[in-house]
């Protein structure tokens, strides 16, 4: 890419369901995180923010320079309008930089109550030609999430056509329909999937019946699988590049409800990617490294979606998973010390003598070892470290830093 | 209720042999498309078998919507301005819309026909409606997924017509692959998108969600038919402006009659309200008579409670 056409440095934005997701994320590397309040978001059930932990989240972003943007992208119905403008209000006071909006009825409140706060347009609202793009930005609307239907050429083109910032998920879980136009829930459950109470029914085993003069024929024999829809999971990590030349403006992980190890495993190799990119386009190669460190938070195979060609059986969750290794994030480092080489850890998930541990942190700093020596807060040796939470020595022959992590194969 | 008030009753066609039998039958209007432009249209129209229907329409006072409310992509932006023209040459009574890109379109190329906004499952609420309103819909649909009390209150807090449908299956899933090829493709089978094709949930025997691929991707629809002709009495004594009949995957003889029966219906009960209630169950009766076996008949959420 030659120096007139390079494009700016893209925004990584990382899901953060609670505080210390957050944390971690802005540590890990995220320019910006999107969380969840009490009200007016689609994950009831991820941990989700009070005012009060926003405003300790914002001021920990603060410190790094990243923002905090808070999704409020239910599809509303009459009754869920009230309160919107105190909320959207108090947003803006607690220094929240942007709310992902789908329904326009509370783009509208946000703007009555809080004009300077941003509004972006969520996936929700499926954007997937650049007309629409336009009717945003002729809306005063700075930011638009697109719908994971599009192909990196028609993101071209909206970015060609019109001026405005353009979100684009590069990793995580995705509906297989076009989000917010699916209702199975509803149907199937009586829980509104636009309102936070998806069941994810789409995931479900279905027989599918072909319909005949002889009446109904099950496709599906006894050696087959049952009918299934799921898709694999999306990842960009190898193609990174490519969405990059195009000057998406944002790149979005998915995962609210993802634990603080994925979080930090995934923006931590999407941080290295970008950087080492920007640092020097021409020579930009792929590391497998980075591809082996996203596996190890990987739930699912992995697809580029909709990006290079429509999403065939081969992108599809078919067959029995794939066997992928899955980790434990087994301690929080807190503190190291380098005349002893030993390091404070407070225990996450069961470890003891003779594991062998990865450590990692910022930066795509990473090693392994295998764990000789644990003592308890006294200095009392142990076998295992079993209490959650409980803190741990444990001598370690390179250096940590506190926020660094240990991770174990399950 | 103001003795003037006067519902249209609406309802989709296949093929122009539908239009005239189903306008014959009662319909105040008739819904139709192309799939390149519309999702779930009930059959395709060229643009000569829309003109066709319009005259028809307009020589007895019908009316004729055309859908246009696909998701679109990049590429319908190219093509939709001269489809669009095309319409409204012919002069049709309305597009359906679910695009937030059809705003902006029509300002860009000034065009003059009435809007009815369509965004399926995103019509829920009465300031939705009044921000896209005055952003320059005619009319709104509602979701489905509403209860009655909801659609009541939106009613009352609107000032343009709005519609709901009142028979019929509904979709609940659109997306953009293909999943039932893919499905075939998986267990290597050949797949024949001709087949009427349904699914049932596992372990639960009794469900029967329609499900087809068409060029917008993969529908699934309700496990029941919608039926709300008992229940009309609630949603005329509303002043509900626009009435459908979603006739998507039924033969016209079947489409013919509920159109005639819920004429029949809607008539009785704005003449003469007693007389309505005394008759509504014989209306559902014989639809029950008419249905098909493996499509139960149900209110849809007009009385149900959603949680999340």
């Amino acid at each position: 890419m030659s120096e007139t056409t390079r494009k700016q440095k893209p925004e990584l934005l990382a899901p953060a369901g609670n505080l210390e997701k957050l944390k971690f994320a802005i540590h890990y590397g995220a320019d910006a995180v999107y969380i969840g309040g009490k009200q007016f978001g689609l994950r009831s059930k991820a941990g989700n923010f009070s005012f009060e932990d926003m405003a300790e989240g914002v001021a920990f972003a603060n410190k790094y320079g990243a923002k905090v943007y808070v999704a409020a992208n239910i599809i509303a119905h009459n009754d869920n309008l009230e309160g919107a403008h105190q909320y959207f209000k108090k947003l803006y006071e607690i220094g929240i930089a942007a709310v992902i909006v789908a329904d326009p009825a509370l783009i509208q409140a946000c703007r009555e109550a809080a004009p300077d706060l941003e509004v972006h347009i969520s996936t929700q609202a499926s954007i997937a030609n650049w007309k629409t793009v336009e009717f945003w930005k002729n809306e005063g609307i700075p930011r638009v999430v697109l719908a994971r239907e599009v192909s990196l050429a028609e993101i071209k083109e909206m970015k060609e056509k019109v001026d405005i910032e353009i979100e684009a998920f590069i990793h995580g879980a995705m509906c297989i329909s076009y989000s917010g136009r699916c209702v199975l829930s509803n149907h199937m459950t009586s829980r509104d999937a636009n309102r936070g109470g998806c069941a994810q029914s789409c995931r479900w085993k279905y027989d599918l019946f072909e319909d005949g003069t002889d009446g109904a024929v099950s496709v599906t024999e006894e050696s087959d699988e049952l009918y299934t829809m799921s898709s694999q999971d999306l990842s960009m990590v190898e193609h990174l590049p490519d969405l990059l030349d195009l000057g998406v403006d944002s790149l979005k992980i998915e995962g609210r409800m993802k634990s603080i190890h994925y979080v930090a495993t995934v923006v931590n190799v999407y941080r290295k990617i970008i950087d080492t990119y920007f640092d020097d386009p021409e020579n930009y190669q792929l590391n497998p490294e980075w591809t082996d460190e996203i596996w190890k938070a990987a739930q699912r195979s992995l697809t580029t979606a909709f990006y290079y060609h429509e999403p065939t059986d081969k992108d599809q969750l078919y067959g029995k998973p794939d066997r992928i290794p899955k980790y434990d994030f087994a301690g929080l480092v807190l503190d190291y010390d380098e005349n002893t080489q030993v390091a404070t850890i407070q225990q996450r998930n069961s470890f003891g003598v003779g594991d062998e541990v990865e450590f990692f942190g910022p930066n795509f700093y990473h090693f392994k070892q295998t764990i000789n020596e644990i003592w308890d807060e006294n200095g009392e040796p142990l076998e295992r470290a079993k209490h959650a939470m409980m803190i741990t020595k444990v001598k370690v022959d390179q250096p940590l830093k506190y926020y660094d992590m240990m991770r174990k194969q399950k | 209720m103001t003795n003037s008030f006067q519902p249209e009753l609406q309802a989709t066609a296949k093929d122009l042999d539908e239009v005239k039998r189903l306008a014959e039958a009662g319909a105040d209007a008739l819904i139709i498309g192309h799939q390149d432009y519309g999702i779930r249209v009930a059959g395709d129209f060229t643009i000569d078998q829309i003109a066709e229907a319009t005259t028809y329409l307009h020589e007895q006072n019908k009316r004729i919507y055309l859908l246009v409310n696909a998701i679109f992509h990049n590429e319908h932006i190219e093509t939709l301005p001269s489809y669009l023209r095309e319409l409204e040459r012919l002069n049709v009574d309305g597009i359906v819309c679910g695009d937030p890109s059809i705003f902006q379109m029509i300002k860009d190329i000034d065009l003059s026909i009435p809007l009815t906004w369509n965004p399926e499952t995103l019509s829920t609420n009465y300031q939705t409606l009044r921000f896209w309103h005055q952003r320059g819909l005619s009319r709104a649909i509602l979701s489905n997924e509403l209860a009655l009390d909801a659609i009541k209150e939106i009613k009352q807090a609107v000032s343009f017509p709005i519609e709901i449908q009142v028979h019929g299956m509904t979709c609940i899933f659109q997306s953009k692959r293909k999943l039932v090829r893919n499905y075939y493709q998986h267990i290597d089978k050949a797949y024949d998108s001709d087949k009427p094709m349904f699914l049932k949930q596992e372990k639960k025997d009794e469900t029967h969600y329609p499900v087809y691929e068409d060029v917008n991707g993969t529908h699934i629809m309700s496990n029941e038919d919608l039926a709300m002709v008992d229940y009309l009495d609630a949603i005329l004594e509303a002043e509900i402006d626009g009435l459908k009949i979603n006739g998507l995957l039924k033969s016209t003889d079947y489409n013919e009659k509920i159109v005639k029966i819920y004429r029949e219906a809607v008539d009785t009960y704005l003449k003469d309200p007693a007389s309505y209630q005394m008759k509504k169950t014989g209306w559902k009766q014989q639809i029950f008579a008419i249905q098909p076996e493996d499509r139960k008949l149900d209110t849809g959420f007009y009385f149900k409670e959603q949680i999340y």
